[in-house]
């Protein structure tokens, strides 16, 4: 990793796909965030994001055995990458969830494809190689 | 995540600290859900710095089991990062938050 005043930075992180592996990339997201001296509402969301993908692989792909989650600082841009190696899945053709419903008849599901959606700029799903490969573009900065 | 519990009065203040994400919500789930078997609670949240999608399940299904049991539940001490996250998701509309814990026990 390059210090905070290099233009580009990157970080890579390779965990297997279990829900326990996940404390581990936030703390290596949290330090990127700080080498590069993001602001603190940039480093939530792309420590959200990276999150809700990394936990939906954790969480759903059946028969996964590898993630990689990649972080590429470009200028005032960061890149996010997450890969894995289970079945195909768009993350982005989950539904999404209702905001206006109240405590009661609010849904518990569909809450990180919204992060997903809201927090990115842009957001792409290819199926290459066997691989999925979900790349979401957020601010740095 | 950790959390500490005392009683004031009838309701129970939880003080969460540290993250609440896909790996510390089963917990503090089972700890909110078991805390309100005994009445109220208030979750302080002025210790936990990030809350993701993970995370807000949580705390909307403690918001429903209060409901279900007829006593409150409200949070307090957001910090600016996770305000932000409430809002996104709508729960600032949905869960009843307080911006310090004499303000949550003064409101219910």
């Amino acid at each position: 990793m390059q210090g905070p005043e290099s233009d580009i930075a990157a970080m890579r992180h390779e965990m297997p796909p279990a829900v326990e592996a996940v404390p581990a990339l936030l703390d290596q997201l949290e330090a990127f965030a700080e080498a590069n001296a993001l602001s603190p509402r940039n480093a939530q969301h792309l420590v959200l994001v990276a999150e809700e993908l990394a936990a939906n692989v954790a969480m759903h792909a059946t028969g996964a055995t590898r993630l990689l989650v990649e972080v590429r600082r470009e200028g005032p841009a960061l890149n996010l990458l997450v890969e894995d190696d289970g079945p195909a899945f768009d993350p982005l053709s989950a539904a999404a969830p209702d905001l206006a419903s109240g405590v009661e008849e609010r849904d518990l599901g569909g809450l990180g494809v919204h992060f997903l959606r809201t927090l990115a700029r842009s957001v792409s799903y290819e199926r290459r190689g066997g691989l999925n490969r979900v790349t979401a573009l957020l601010d740095a900065g | 995540m950790q959390i500490t519990e005392h009683k004031e009065g009838a309701l129970t203040v939880a003080a969460l600290d540290g993250r609440l994400d896909t790996a510390t919500a089963p917990a503090t789930e089972e700890k909110l859900v078991a805390l309100l078997e005994g009445g109220g609670v208030v979750a302080d949240m002025s210790g936990v710095r990030y809350v993701s999608s993970a995370g807000l399940r949580v705390l909307l299904k403690a918001a429903k089991q209060a409901r279900t049991k007829g006593v409150p539940f409200s949070v307090c001490g957001l910090q600016p990062a996770v305000q932000e996250v409430f809002e996104i998701s709508g729960f600032d509309k949905i869960i009843p938050s307080h911006p310090t814990r004499a303000a949550a026990l003064a409101g219910g």
